[in-house]
Order: C-alpha cells, then structure tokens, then sequence
C-alpha cells in the first residue's frame, strides 16, 4: 500500500457501488419484480402507501442505527413506542392537551433512555440483557395501564395528521424525512455524532481525549427512547387507538432494518442513509408480499430471510460495505 | 501560510515559532532533562539510574534489549508511571510530572504501537478529536475547515493524504502518521515513538524518515526507540544506550560505529546464564515445508524430539505467526506439515490431541479462563485424556491438578484458587502445566518467562530442561537473547515475516542472532 | 516487568453465598404468603407450584447451559411455540403421542442446530442470530395455525402435563430429571467442563485444543431440544396448542437464570442456581396473584427483576473489585 494511493475515499461511481450495502441491490430486484408483477406497484398511490409503512418504521430504526454504531442494541423500543402511544392517549381521553400529553412521552422517553443508558454505559451491563428488561418494564406497564384493552376515543386530529398530506407527499414522509435530516446533520456535523462513531470504534480513544465517553454513550440511548416515546403519535394517527401490544415486534425489523443498511455492531461502522435502505427493502417487500397475499406472519419469517441474505451477500464481497462517510 | 489558514491551527503555528526560538540554541541547554531516574516494582528493579537529555531539534535514539528499560524510562517520561526517584527538568526548571495531563501539558506526546484512533472517523476528525471546538460554525461542525487544516498539517509532514479518509481504510504506516499529525497539532514539542518502524515496510520507513527530517527542521525534539542499526546511524543525533535499567553509553552521531554500539547493547559477557551441554537429537517430531498464511512467507522448520530450537527475531518479525501457523489457529494459504512423519492438517483442536502444546504469547487473552479455577484451567486441554469416556471425575482431575501444583512448585492456597488471583509466574506455570497434563509432545513456547520474576523464570528454565531430557521437543520464542543462548541447541532467526538464517550450536552467539535480525545498511 | 499482583484470596467457601441467599429468599416469601393466605402452606399448593415452576425451569435450563458457553439464545420462547403447534398438529392428524413427541424434540433441535450454525458461519452476535430466529420461528408458527386453537389431545398424551406419579404431578418428574442430567452434564462430562472454558474465555479455549464451533453447535440444541420438551409439557398440560403461548415464557426465562446467578459473561453459573431462580420466579407470580395484583403486571415484574438482578450482581462484582 503506497502512500499516495489511498483506499477509501470513494471518488469513482463504481468505489461508491463497492461500498453500498448488499440491501441497495436486493431493493432494486424488488421493485422490478414487483412493477413487473404488477404495473400498478410503481403508481403514486401504492408509491405513497410505502411510504406510509415505511415512516414509522423510519422513526425507530434511524434512533436505533445510532445505538447499534456504539456497538449496543435497544431491544425496548417496540414496548416502548407501545407504552407511549398508551400514556399519550389516556392523557388526551382524561382532557390533557396534545402538548402536555407530548411532554409526558417525553418524561417517559427520557426515563427509560436514562435507565438503558446509565447500565450500558457506566455500569457496562451487556445491552441486549438490559434493554430485554426494561422491555419487559414498557410492556408490563402498557398492559397494565389498559388491562389489555385498546384505548380509542381521542381527539381525531391525530388520525387528521397521519392522513394529511402537503403537495401530495404524506404527512408522517415529511415526518420521517425531517428526523432523517435532523439525524444527519447531529451525526455527520455535530461533536455528539463524531464522538457516536468514536465510542463505538474505540471508547478509549475517547476517553483519552479528554471526552466524557459514558456521557455520549448514555446519552444516545436517550436520544433513542426519546425520539421513539414521540413517534407513537405516528403510531396513535395510524391505528387510531392505542393498543399496548400493537408495537411488539417493531423493535426486530427497526434492528433487521439497521443491519441490512450496513451498519455493524463492531469499530463503529454503519451508514446512516443505508438505514433508510433496509427501511425501504423491508417495506417494499413487506408492500410486494401484501400484493401476493401472504400472511403478515410468513412477512416476518421473509424479512428474516432478507436479513440472511443480505448478510451472506456481503460476507462474500471484497471489501466491506457501508464505509460511505456520510 | 495564509492568515485565515492560521486562525484554523494556531496550534501548529506556534510549534513553529517555538522552532526559530529553540533551534538558536540547540546543542545548548537541553529541553527536557531526566535525571537518575529510579523506578521499581516488587521484585524488580524497572529503572535503576536512568538519565536522558533531550535537545529541540534533534534526533535521540534510545537502545537497548528488551527488559532494558526503555519502556518504562518512556512511561516515565509521558507520565504512566510515576518514578521513585530522581528529577525532571523542563527548560532547566524542575518539574513535577504526576501524570499524563501534565507530561501533554509540557509538550510531550507518544506514538505508541497500538493506535488510539477511531476507524470510522475520517483523518481530519480522528486528529482533532476531543478539540473540535475550533472548527464550530453555526453550532454546527465545519467540516471542510477540520479538514483544511487537517491538511495544513499533512502537509507540514510533507503528506497528501485526503483528510476525508477513513483511520480504517489506512494502513500501519499511514495510521502512524496520522497520530503523528495528531500529536502535532496537540502543539507537541517532544515527541516520542516506541519501535515506529516495528511493522512497515522499508519504503514507508523512508516515509518515516522523511517526516522525522521535517519536524527536527520545525525543532520538534524526537526520542527514537529502535534495535535497526540502519536507522540508528542514519537518524540518530544522540544515541543513548540502556541496559539493566540504566543508561551506560550515549553518543553523538558518527562517534562509534554500529559493532560498538551492539557491543554496549549486549554489555557484559554471559557468564551467569551458562550454555547447554550438547544433547543427542532424536528423530523429527516437526517438520514446516513452506509454510504460507496472510502474512507469513515461505516458512520451513524441523524440531527433533530432546532438543530446544529457538526461534529468534525482534517483536514483529512474524515468530508468534510462526507458532499459530503449526498450530492450527491461523489458516494456513500453502504448505505442509507433518507431526511424527504424517501429515498434520493444522486445526488447534487436532494438534492438540496429536501431542502439539500452544503456550501463547499473551497468557491473559490466549492462555487461561482467568475467571475459572487452577483445576479448571490446568485440565482444559487434557480432558480428552484424561477422561477417554468422555465422563468427568473431579477426584481424578484433582489430583492431577495436584501433582501438576507439585511438580511445577506453583504457589496458590489450592486448586479451587481462582487463576486470576494468581502471579505471572504461577500463571505461567499452569499454562504449561495444562500441557503437561495433555502429554504433549512438541511444546511451543512464545515468550515463556515474559512478566515472570525471577524465580519463576528459573523454574520455567528447569522445566524446559526435564521436558528435553524426557524426549520431548521444544520450539521456543523469547526476545531475550541470554534466555535463548542459555536454553537453545540451535535456533532459526526471522525477519520481515521470513526465516534469514538458521544457527547450529556452534554458531550460535548473541552476535549472529543480531546480525541477522536487525536491518543492517 | 509487573509483579504487582491482587491478594491471594482465601479458600471458597463450601456452599456458595449467593445459593444461601436465594434460599433464604424463597424462605421469606413462603413464609410470608402462608401469613397471609393459610391455604398456602399446603402439600398440593407446594406440588402446584412446582409443577408451574418446572414448565420454566425446562425453558430456563437449555439458556443456562448456552450462557455459560459464552452465548445466548433469545429464540426460546418461540421455539417453544412452534415446536408446540407443530407436535400437536401431528398429534391430531395421526392420533399418535409418541409421533407428536419426536416431532417436538426434533422441531426443537433443529432450531437450535440453525442458532448454532448461524452464528458459527456468518460470524454474527448471538443475539442477533437468535433474536432473528425468534421472529422467525414465530412467524411460522402463526402462519401454520392460521389462526386457529389445537384442542383436546388423547388421554396418554395429557400425562406429560397433568397425570401423576407417586403421588407427584409429572412435570415435576421432568424437571427433576432435567435438572439432574444437566447437572450431571456440567459437572462430570468431559464437554460440560469444557463449556465452562469456553463461556470463560472463548480464545483459550480454542488454543487449548476445545473444539468451540462444535460445543456452540451442541449448546444451542440442546437448549432447543429443552424449548421442545417444555413445549410438550406445555400442550399437555394446557390440552391446547395455539401460537401465542412460547412467547411469554422468554424473559421469565432469562430472568429465572439472571437470579439463579449465572454471569451473562459466560463461565460462570449453575443449574441448581437457575432451579432456585425458577422457584423464586413462581413465587413472585404466585404472590402477585395473592396480592391480587393483575396478570397485566407480570411482564413488568419480570423486567423490574432482571434489572435488578443484573444490578445486584454489577455491584457486587464492583465490590469484589473485579
């Protein structure tokens, strides 16, 4: 390797399709199959459809591609999100205004990513164990709170919302698309997202810059539940009631979605934008699926088997994948 | 250099103005000076008398074998340890340094081998990182001003790299300069590097060269560890050499030539470890026809039942590849290798039921369940041994566990004693002892008695000796050159991942294994 | 070079501290709930308990045996599911307990031998394979039953989970059995040793010549085959088999080995502690229902007491200085 010939930067058009995730091609096989299959697949309104399906999914999985860049995982967010959309609407059926019913998401959003935070980072607990627990905590508290039953009943500006579109572009997209860029710019141009990528890649590093590592660590679980606690206003405008359980399970295509983009559980390395990708190839697959009738359980089972693919894919290439610098 | 770029890394800036002030007086006053430095821990002596001037501007090359005390006089020095005794000046007034915080404080930085950069951070961020605050716009990281001046300083090492890169997409040599970079912009006046050529090519330690050249210019001190004859001669503006902990020579450049500095390095002759009386060889337990893996080249060895082969060459000139290879831990990409005349395919799980034994390098990580029991770990790879049934008898492995605490002399209240409790040397034992238990018959041993005191080392001696003379083969890796005199009958010398030449008995001398290790003109 | 080295430490003591302390903590609770609700000291209310703590146990102690190994295996519970629909589907299609119950088994330890060979050749985190695995086996499960309830299985097959023997519900023949065959396993097998190692340190185990991808391969179906056992147990007991049963069962699961004091860092742990760990489990629920606190309450409970087993030991490993 000579000095002046340096690897990595992607200047040529074929360096940067080295580098894209597995995923990217399987998404684009998909959505030819899919036109193929049925024309009617690339038309606005089925175009619009996926990206209905695809926001909410969106709001966990980009919160969910930083925790997994520090080399952790949130197993919590599906109970979360669940809990929230549960607290939320019974805050709006006893009276409460949409803000403080917000404001309370939040509390609750900041609780959990504080507890998650505080034994993963300072406690160095393993992830997977702790957010299992406090998973445990968000669904037990959801069911609780219900006793099981869904809560409907609240204002229907949150339906109104969900359903709104402005230029023809659904709400909950525009949503979505703000958090990706509002997420972009804290990993890609701020001193938080440059210390993320740091303390997954060498937390000692960090710790010898001078830098409170636990600090960042912890507090991108926080950032996490927080901004998870808020998208069950995503979640309350689409069902229209809140049901405890009905998030349970989202937590394994948002952590299926961030794999597939690229985004390692090691160094440190992923590619926020490849998020978005397996956001779209599980959502498009899932929309393809749905077209052909399959059951929404053997979806899973076929998410599943997109993950493996994907992963063998990128196994066998040369180099590594999702080493994009943005 | 324009004024804009200026306010970006007036760190850099003011390392240069500090040159034109330093360089008038350079061969005068030394910048930093370290006087009869002491520093033991128990049962060693680390430092006994170490004293080292370090001048702006100049080159100054440390010396010596390994244990001689270079690394912990650089400890010292960047504040990982504290010394017991003896004084540090700064610009001829005694300071007290407490801690790395106070040895940056003063300008000095190391480039140690192990790299403190993130890999998916880019170059620019990696060098500024923790100090981003000089590139803030808007609340917001510039990042085409990180990297401007991310460039600026490549550039003053005479660099192109594109800020942009990836740490993980660079290689060892490019990493090592961006921590010089790094170090640089930290407004470094001293700076340290720990073996720098270790694991480069010849043509990126040219590299190296070229940017040592430019920070001497710029009246950046430099302290320069390194066993390389060639690059001693050619960077060295002092040379000092250290042996037993203190410092018995040092050299301006073009005193001495290279034989009488390797002569200061080794010092007296070896009498107190006296050589090996002449043992009959018995047949081939190891033959290595040309071995390849990722790195290694062209590997081919015998070792012979009763006799102790070594295998010299500094740190990272492939020994420890050497022994994973035949192991099995390490795949293979050509080669062949037979064990008692058949052949061997290499996979750890099967060389150690045909009578291999591993006693890895680095006991903490490779050799021991430190969170398990003495009996747990001295039996872990016998049990397919000892319990052909597959039926375990912790009354039988009891008692080989306490025959082994016996036979090696290892000191622990029992063997229910938890490893980690444990002492270097009484680890090391069980790493052996675990062998032992497995009837090896070939033992590979990567630096046996390294953070092992002195009568651990001895008995780890004698045991090499008992297993010989039982027939079994040794194939040994150390860095001390007395240990492999006092225990081999003859020894392979490698570099750059290559075996250079082999030693039978008569040849072999500290002197021959040198001459081959080392990068002469 | 560095001698400084920790203090040697006295000898272990014979009987683990922590084992006294779940004991005393089963203790207590018993103690406690026969205050309140005189039918609790009971011989049958004892053998229900039982019999409810052995349907965790079984799940609970193929987790213990992959988490000492070093690894973890979140697919249990819907391992369980799935080995459950399939066998009793078997079950009512031939008639046959004995077709039903290889079924079980084999369905089992074939997910675990996938869990295995997931993680050995496509290098991917445990967790993430079996978290994987969960969905999947899950989503067949619910595909297969199409929402449909299997109910009412033949007499010998409703043994398994209702009959008695010596006077003793079967389930808890079961778990004595699993218990002890997992005891035996740890404790005087060649591999279970081995295993410790392993969970311990997974590179010096493969430098001492332990063959790591084939005990990984072992313990995860092991822990599958203990997902199917339990599952037959399960649909025995219950007399029904639908999809959403598995699921429930996983962090009682991990909680149940967290309290027995297995180290999630693998090496370190034991089966009489996940016994202990399943029967302090059982008694929280069961005082949750005499405190007639709703079985809503349940998963929280069950997360609140992973955190704080997990904190516990932090602490105390803390305290030890480690």
């Amino acid at each position: 390797m000579s000095d002046q010939t340096l690897p990595g930067s992607p200047v040529t058009v074929g360096g940067y399709l080295a580098r894209v995730p597995g995923v990217a091609f399987i998404l684009l096989a998909m959505v030819v199959a899919f036109q193929i299959g049925n024309p009617r697949f690339l038309s606005i309104t089925n175009l619009s459809n996926v990206g209905l399906q695809a926001s909410l999914l969106l709001m966990l999985a980009l919160p969910m591609t930083l925790v997994i860049l520090t080399s952790g995982l949130d197993l919590s967010v599906g109970a979360l999100i669940g809990l929230a959309a549960v607290i939320i609407a019974t805050l709006l059926v006893a009276g409460w205004s949409i803000f403080s019913a917000l404001a309370a998401a939040v509390a609750l959003g900041l609780v959990v990513g504080l507890l998650n935070g505080f034994m993963i980072s300072y406690l160095a607990l393993p992830a997977f164990v702790v957010t299992l627990g406090t998973m445990g905590l968000c669904e037990g508290l959801a069911l609780a709170l219900t006793n099981g039953e869904p809560i409907g009943g609240f204002t229907p500006a949150l339906e109104a919302f969900y359903r709104a579109a402005v230029f023809g572009i659904p709400v909950p997209v525009l949503v979505a698309a703000a958090f990706y860029g509002l997420l972009y710019l804290v990993l890609y141009r701020t001193r938080f997202g440059i210390y993320i990528f740091a303390v997954g890649g060498n937390k000692d590093a960090v710790h010898l810059a001078g830098i409170r590592a636990n600090l960042v660590h912890m507090a991108v679980y926080v950032v996490c539940s927080v901004s998870v606690a808020l998208s069950a206003v995503l979640l309350l405008g689409r069902t229209n009631s809140a049901h405890p359980t009905v998030a349970v399970g989202m937590e394994f295509e948002a952590i299926a979605a961030v794999v597939l983009g690229g985004t390692s559980f090691e160094k440190g390395q992923g590619w926020l934008f490849g998020t978005v990708l397996g956001v779209l190839a599980i959502t498009v697959l899932r929309n393809g699926l749905n077209v052909l009738s399959v059951e929404p359980s053997l979806q899973v089972v076929c998410v599943g088997v997109l993950l493996i693919a994907a992963l063998l894919i990128d196994r066998n290439r040369k180099r590594p994948v999702a080493r994009i610098t943005e | 250099m324009k004024p804009k770029e200026r306010s970006q890394c007036g760190s850099v800036d003011e390392a240069s103005s500090f040159a034109s002030v330093t360089n008038s007086d350079a061969g005068g006053a030394p910048l930093l000076r370290l006087a009869n430095i002491r520093k033991s821990f128990p049962g060693v002596h680390a430092l006994r008398n170490a004293s080292l001037d370090i001048h702006a501007g100049e080159v100054h090359v440390i010396l010596g074998q390994n244990g001689a005390g270079k690394s912990s006089l650089i400890k010292v020095l960047c504040g990982a340890y504290i010394a017991d005794g003896g004084d540090i000046e700064f610009g001829g007034k005694k300071v007290s340094v407490r801690g790395p915080a106070d040895a940056s404080a003063l300008g000095v930085a190391v480039i140690f081998q192990e790299f403190s950069l993130a890999p998916y951070l880019d170059i620019a961020q990696n060098i500024f990182l923790g100090r981003e605050q000089g590139f803030m716009r808007l609340g917001l990281v510039d990042k085409a001003a990180m990297r401007r001046a991310a460039r600026d300083i490549l550039r003053q090492l005479g660099l192109d790299y594109d800020p942009a890169t990836f740490a993980a997409d660079l290689g060892v040599a490019q990493q090592q300069m961006v921590e010089i970079a790094k170090a640089l912009s930290q407004n470094a006046r001293i700076l340290v590097m720990d073996e720098p050529t270790a694991a480069i090519s010849e043509r990126e330690a040219d590299r190296l060269f070229e940017v040592i050249e430019r920070l001497k210019r710029q009246g950046v001190a430099i302290v320069y560890i390194s066993h390389r004859m060639k690059e001693v001669q050619a960077l060295g503006d002092r040379i000092t050499v250290m042996r037993d902990g203190a410092v018995v020579d040092s050299f301006q450049r073009g005193q001495v030539s290279a034989e009488e500095m390797v002569r200061a390095m080794i010092g007296r002759s070896l009498d107190s470890l006296s050589r090996r009386e002449p043992r009959p060889a018995g047949a081939v337990v190891l033959a290595a026809r040309h071995l390849r893996t990722a790195k290694l080249a062209d590997i081919s060895l015998e070792v012979r039942a009763g006799e102790v082969v070594g295998l010299a060459g500094l740190v990272g000139s492939g020994r420890t590849e050497v022994v994973r290879a035949i192991f099995g831990a390490d795949p293979l990409t050509a080669g062949d290798l037979e064990f008692d005349g058949a052949p061997l395919a290499a996979r750890p799980d099967r060389s150690a039921r045909k009578g291999m034994a591993l006693l890895p390098e680095d006991r903490k990580r490779e050799g021991l369940a430190l969170p398990l029991a003495v009996r747990d770990n001295a039996t872990a790879a016998s049990m397919w041994r000892l319990f052909r049934r597959g039926w375990f008898s912790p009354a039988t492995a009891e008692r080989v566990c306490a025959d082994l605490i016996g036979r090696l002399k290892v000191a622990t209240p029992g063997s229910a004693q938890l490893v980690r409790h444990l002492s270097g040397g009484n680890q090391q034992k069980i790493v052996l002892g675990k062998w032992l238990a497995a009837g090896s018959r070939l033992f590979m041993l990567d630096e046996p008695t390294r953070g092992v005191d002195v009568a651990a080392k001895a008995e780890i001696y004698r045991l090499i000796d008992e297993l010989v003379r039982d027939g079994a083969a040794v194939l040994m890796i150390s860095s001390e050159l007395p240990e492999l005199l006092h225990l081999c009958d003859r020894a392979y010398v490698m570099r750059d991942y290559r075996i250079v030449g082999h030693l039978d008995r008569d040849n072999l001398s500290e002197r021959a294994i040198l001459d081959l290790a080392v990068h002469h003109v | 070079m560095t001698t400084l080295q920790a203090p040697v430490s006295t000898a272990l003591p014979a009987v683990p501290v922590p084992m006294l302390v779940r004991l005393a903590i089963i203790v207590v609770i018993c103690v406690a709930l026969s205050l309140i609700s005189p039918a609790f000291a009971t011989i049958d209310n004892a053998l229900n308990l039982l019999r409810q703590a052995s349907l965790l146990f079984l799940v609970a102690s193929g987790l213990t045996l992959v988490i000492i190994g070093g690894g973890l295996d979140l697919s249990i519970g819907a391992n369980l599911t799935l080995c459950a629909c399939l066998s009793a589907s078997v079950i009512k299609l031939t008639g046959q307990p004995v077709a039903g119950v290889a079924v079980a088994l084999g369905c089992g330890t074939l997910v675990g031998l996938t869990n295995g060979l997931l993680i050995n050749r496509l290098k991917i985190p445990a967790f993430l394979a079996t978290f994987g695995m969960l969905w999947v086996a899950q989503g067949i499960a619910y595909w297969f039953m199409a929402g449909q309830v299997i109910y009412g299985f033949p007499a010998a097959f409703r043994f398994f989970g209702g009959g008695f023997w010596l006077g003793v519900p079967v389930p808890i023949w079961v778990m004595l059995a699993v218990g002890a065959g997992c005891l035996i396993f740890l404790t005087r097998t060649t591999i279970g040793r081995e295993v410790y190692v392993m969970g311990a340190n997974e590179a010096a185990a493969s430098l001492s010549g332990i063959p790591i991808a084939r005990r990984r391969m072992l313990l995860y179906a092991l822990s599958g085959f203990a997902a199917g056992l339990a599952a037959l147990i399960y649909v025995a007991r219950l007399n029904a088999a639908e999809p959403g049963i598995g699921e429930p069962l996983l962090l009682p699961a991990i909680a149940a080995v967290l309290v027995g004091g297995t180290s999630l860092f693998g090496g370190s742990g034991s089966i009489l502690g996940t016994l202990s760990g399943a029967v302090i489990l059982t008694l929280i629920v069961a005082a949750l229902n005499l405190l007639n606190v709703g079985s809503a309450w349940h998963p929280f409970v069950t997360g609140a007491v992973i955190l704080l087993a997990m904190l516990t030991d932090a602490f105390a490993a803390r305290r030890a200085g480690h």
